[in-house]
């Protein structure tokens, strides 16, 4: 389990980058839900959450290009990924955002 | 067998004699007709234009935001490099990125300008349509001027349109595919074409719908320093079957014109697409074009790709097969002659087990044509049982001329296999004596090893596109032996 940031200054829209030994994590705050998903896109390894977040529908669209990943489930919705990205249950205890990490 | 009393004959053309290759093109293809349009867009690209174009269609907000978005994309990616050196030559703001020729897309060819309607009629395309097609579209510039499909296939359920009618007519079922194989992001010209499309086709067929005969759709370039942005999409339900057939072709002009399309393929499972292409562009048009195909649960996705014209081609039409059994095949044929680089191949990705593909590529240069071959095979983890064959020939004319292949196979499975073959190969002296020994004239001779070097991809082809093929190479190869 390793800590993220204080709910609070994760509000909505936001985003948090964390790196947790080898893997690089985007934490996200989607109209008030939080996600965590890996921050590497599957089709090249390039960096995905620095991608543009659509709160409506809660995807993030990888920024080198294009494919659309639903950020509940990690999977792709639009080529050129086909493969799923990881992603981590996000939990908070005492005011404080938390992944579980295996 | 002696073959020293046969004078040895140059393949290397004179000089005088490269002018008359390709020598009618001009003539059948090469016209151009006076512009009287509607609207023409001041050369360049910027907000204004792409607010303009989505304004004329009359779009949803969802499409004219789409547009902006893909036009900020094109905008901060930078051109890429690699390919061909070409490719530094395409001047953005040298262009006309939407030109409107007539009010609506008709569906009885009196109804099409007189002008517009004079040009399709000088290439052929009513008589096609009444010989051997379901279905006919006919692009003018930016936009389609002409569209009729079979009364019983429409009957059937069977959708084939213009793209800028199908997001009017069908708009629920366009917003859920569009850009969800090639999203605008994809690469620059994909990002460009997201910006600016107009015109090209839009298929569908309900499930269990087999459409006999071939669509085609035909599109035409007339403006100098024009922009053709054509966007395609055809989908496919489940267990049906559509051959879609384009062919292009525009005007000689000194100054360069840019063709890039985006085409999406959908076939649901057991579905079958075939795309055929006999693309033979005049040699100032730029030919970048992003062509991909889904292939889903043993369904079948073919495309026939024949790349004759043009300055540059850059186009690597690609399967993703992403359910069990699918089957991916790409044919491609390019003939790059004096001054043109054709940059062909195929990528086949396949991500699901048991999956099946073929990519076979052919190139002929000649009079320092440049002829590429640009293939990806992948194999993805878990994709086991994985079949596939990858055969690029490459066939030297002269001694000026060049091939290059560029494959790249990733392979993240045990299980599979993959076989991947190259050649490349020189009209022979000995081959043609083998055959002006039977009586053959040289150049006879020499056109038939060109044909059966491209027969095997010929006769894939619907029979009328084959003899034009054969025809268009033939004339290409004109003046070619000495």
């Amino acid at each position: 389990m390793i800590d993220v940031c204080p709910v609070a200054e994760l509000k909505p829209g936001e985003r948090r980058l964390i790196e947790w030994e080898d893997l690089e994590i985007g934490v996200f705050n989607c109209d008030g839900a939080l996600y965590a998903i890996e921050d590497r896109c599957s089709h090249d390894n390039g960096p995905l959450a620095e991608g543009e977040l659509d709160e409506d529908r809660c995807t993030l669209e990888c920024p080198r290009h294009g494919s659309l990943f639903d950020i509940k489930t990690g999977r792709p919705l639009t080529l050129p990924a086909y493969v799923p990205v990881d992603t981590f249950p996000v939990i908070i205890e005492d005011e404080t955002i938390k992944l579980e990490v295996d | 067998m002696a073959t020293t009393d046969i004078p040895k004959t140059p393949v290397l053309t004179e000089n005088e004699e490269l002018g008359r290759i390709n020598s009618d093109y001009t003539e059948r293809f090469g016209f151009h007709d006076a512009e009287n349009y509607l609207y023409k867009a001041p050369k360049g690209l910027n907000r204004e234009i792409v607010e303009k174009i989505s304004e004329f269609k009359s779009e949803p907000q969802w499409m004219r935001e789409f547009r902006l978005k893909a036009l900020d994309h094109f905008l901060s990616r930078p051109q890429p490099t690699w390919g061909s050196p070409l490719l530094a030559d395409v001047d953005y703001d040298n262009i006309h990125y939407f030109v409107r020729a007539s009010e609506r897309a008709e569906r009885s060819w009196d109804d099409v300008p007189d002008d517009v309607k004079k040009t399709f009629d000088r290439l052929g395309i009513p008589e096609a349509e009444r010989k051997f097609l379901s279905g006919v579209g006919a692009q003018y510039e930016s936009e389609v001027v002409y569209h009729q499909v079979r009364k019983d296939l429409e009957d059937q359920g069977v959708i084939f349109m213009d793209m800028d009618s199908g997001l009017r007519e069908h708009e629920d079922l366009v917003r859920k595919y569009f850009a969800t194989v090639i999203p605008p992001n994809d690469n620059k010209l994909a990002a460009l074409n997201s910006a600016v499309w107009s015109g090209g086709s839009f298929v569908y067929v309900p499930e269990g719908v087999h459409v006999e005969m071939p669509l085609q759709a035909y599109f035409r370039i007339n403006t100098e320093n024009m922009g053709q942005f054509e966007r395609t999409m055809i989908i496919a339900e489940p267990g049906s079957y559509v051959h879609y057939v384009e062919g292009c072709t525009a005007p000689t002009y000194s100054s360069s014109s840019l063709h890039s399309a985006v085409v999406e393929l959908i076939a649901m499972p057991g579905a079958r697409i075939r795309y055929t292409t006999v693309q033979n562009w005049s040699t100032n048009v730029f030919n970048l074009v992003t062509k991909r195909a889904v292939a889903y649960e043993d369904a079948t996705v073919e495309w026939v790709d024949c790349n004759l014209g043009s300055q540059l081609t850059m186009k690597y039409p690609s399967v993703y097969l992403m359910g069990e059994r699918a089957h991916g095949e790409i044919l491609s044929i390019a003939f790059a002659g004096k001054g043109q680089h054709q940059d062909a191949g195929g990528k086949i990705i396949h991500a699901a087990p048991n999956t099946t593909s073929n990519i076979f590529a052919k190139s002929i240069s000649k009079d320092g044509g440049r002829g590429s071959y640009r293939g990806l095979l992948e194999i993805a983890k878990g994709a086991h049982g994985a079949r596939s064959k990858v055969v690029c020939d490459a066939l030297l004319l002269d001694e000026e001329s060049r091939s290059d292949t560029y494959p790249t196979i990733r392979i993240s499975e045990d299980d599979v296999n993959v076989g991947h073959e190259a050649t490349v190969s020189k009209v022979g002296d000995d081959q043609l004596f083998y055959l002006m020994s039977h009586g053959i004239p040289e150049d006879e001779a020499s056109k038939l090893i060109v044909n059966g070097f491209i027969e095997p991809i010929t006769k894939e082809l619907p029979m009328e596109y084959a003899v034009e093929m054969n025809r268009l190479i033939e004339l290409q190869m004109e003046g070619s032996i000495g």
